[in-house]
């Protein structure tokens, strides 16, 4: 990992928060309708349930529910981590309805249906200026609390 | 005229493999002048062509038509990623039954092999949207129903061993294993993703394939010494929203697509699964195919082990699966896949699929899905 200190960027913008504070949970963009409530991520003007235009930018719960996992036995390509020999993938329902799939933080023995999940940030390289690129990933949640 | 008075005319197809030495027009010429002389007729009689691909540049299927002479006819480049054959013999049927010309053909090709060259397997992280191995989104599925239904890895072995053993008996097919292949030899073959292991997934082809179709009266006047094959339903859906969908990453679609989207092909037909007599489906990774028993109506919610465990889904059972070993076996070059499933289709319901054939096959359905992601379900019956 890289050091504390260095600023973060996403990999791409608009779709997850970048907290000050290097010890908080980032959290998902996305958008709520404001004809019938439904909540998508990533964001979109039109909502894809009822199809009314206008839909309103929220911030998703940095937490959820593993509905699916896998373990891929291939390491993950443009990771810094040459020690990684594969990695997770996942499904993870948010409160708000939202299923988001994304790689997984931890072990190939780390993971069981049904577990609370929690949205982090990895770092996956340093750009030309120093800053470090990040991009979010789920991991088991510490406390175990949703 | 609908779809119902269309019939297959001709069907054509190379052995799915790694080819270096043969280009993609190569390929295409092959498939596509085997099915001419299938159907019995010159290319200056085909009135439109649909053609599909996923690894090439713009206009290469334009360059590959003009392979079979140059008659300025009007062809139409398909693309939906493993499903685009399926939709182009769609796109060909109506185009006859729409009454816009008596024949049509469908061509597909493809050079996966060139295509994983450049990438690799593992993935680049430098997108949201990035790509995940594809076995990985399957496997997902693999997980839950382990999780909800106590499936075991042994029954996704069986399907793949199954498909691997029919394709030993498909002259077309890329893998013919020289003996029997086992669950246990499955098993414990490289694990990829879990519970997928290397032997459960389809393997990097290249190769081409075509059907032509024609409006039926005149294939009976063609062709009135064999058995006519005709269109039932040749059907199309994309995603339908329900809580929960998944945007982000590469996605293949909610199961329910392939409910929704068999249900609309039987209704079309005015068929029904008992009416099946074989079964064509997107087994890229082997778990896929146990869903597809329950989605497409052989087997009710949570049954579909017990199909597979009785050996229902084996050529001599009930209802086959895979009869010409699947993606798994005979190959999935991506582009022409879905016309290999329509010309394994016609061969069984002829009656001219040799050591594989299905007894007295008279109806059968083939389905793939494509990431991203689409549906393709076409219901074949012979009169």
């Amino acid at each position: 990992m890289s050091e504390a200190s260095a600023e973060r960027v996403p990999v791409e913008a608009g779709f997850f928060t970048i907290p000050d504070d290097p010890s908080a949970s980032p959290q998902l963009l996305g958008s709520k309708c404001v004809e019938c409530g439904e909540y998508f991520f990533p964001r979109r003007p039109i909502c894809a349930r009822c199809l009314a235009h206008g839909c309103e930018d929220v911030t998703l719960s940095s937490r959820g529910t593993l509905f699916t996992y896998t373990y891929v036995h291939f390491p993950l390509m443009n990771s810094q981590r040459a020690d990684h020999g594969g990695y997770g993938v996942g499904q993870v329902d948010l409160p708000e309805g939202p299923r988001i799939q994304a790689v997984l933080s931890g072990g190939e023995n780390d993971f069981q249906i049904g577990m609370e999940m929690e949205l982090e940030l990895e770092t996956l390289r340093q750009n030309k200026q120093g800053q470090d690129v990040v991009i979010y990933r789920f991991r088991p949640s510490t406390d175990g609390e949703a | 005229m609908g779809l119902q008075e269309v019939a297959v005319l001709g069907v054509g197809t190379t052995r799915f493999g790694v080819y270096p030495d043969k280009s993609n027009i190569v390929l295409a010429r092959e498939a596509g002048v085997a099915a001419l002389k299938d159907a019995g007729i010159s290319f200056a009689e085909v009135g439109e062509a649909f053609v599909g691909y996923l690894f090439s540049t713009p206009m290469t299927g334009i360059r590959a038509m003009k392979e079979f002479g140059l008659t300025g006819l009007p062809a139409t480049h398909v693309e939906n990623a493993s499903a685009t054959g399926l939709v182009a013999f769609r796109d060909a049927a109506w185009a006859v039954a729409s009454g816009r010309c008596d024949i049509a053909m469908a061509l597909g090709f493809d050079k996966m092999s060139e295509a994983m060259r450049g990438g690799g397997r593992g993935q680049g992280r430098d997108s949201i949207d990035n790509v995940i191995l594809p076995a990985a989104y399957f496997s997902l599925w693999g997980m839950r129903r382990m999780h909800e239904r106590g499936t075991k890895p042994e029954h996704f072995a069986q399907i793949a061993a199954k498909n691997w053993n029919h394709g030993a008996l498909n002259p077309f097919s890329h893998r013919q294993p020289d003996h029997e292949v086992t669950v246990e030899q499955v098993l414990k073959s490289r694990k990829i993703s879990e519970p997928v292991t290397a032997m459960m997934t389809c393997p990097v082809d290249d190769g081409a394939a075509c059907a032509i179709v024609a409006r039926k009266d005149l294939a009976r006047k063609l062709q009135p010494d064999r058995p006519l094959v005709g269109v039932r339903a040749s059907v199309l859906q994309t995603e339908t929203y329900s809580r929960g969908h998944i945007f982000m990453g590469p996605v293949v679609g909610p199961p329910s697509m392939t409910r929704d989207t068999g249900k609309q092909a039987y209704e079309e037909a005015g068929l029904g699964p008992e009416d099946m007599d074989l079964v064509l489906v997107h087994d890229a990774f082997a778990n896929e195919e146990l869903e597809y028993y329950e989605l497409l109506g052989f087997a009710a919610e949570g049954e579909a082990e017990k199909l597979l465990e009785e050996g229902h889904t084996k050529l001599g059972g009930r209802i086959p699966f895979n009869t010409d070993g699947g993606l798994i076996a005979r190959g999935h070059p991506g582009g022409p896949t879905g016309l290999a499933q329509i010309h394994e289709l016609v061969v069984q319901l002829r009656g001219e699929a040799g050591r594989r054939q299905v007894d007295g096959a008279r109806a059968g359905m083939a389905q793939l899905v494509g990431g991203g992601s689409v549906c393709a379900i076409t219901i074949l019956q012979r009169d």
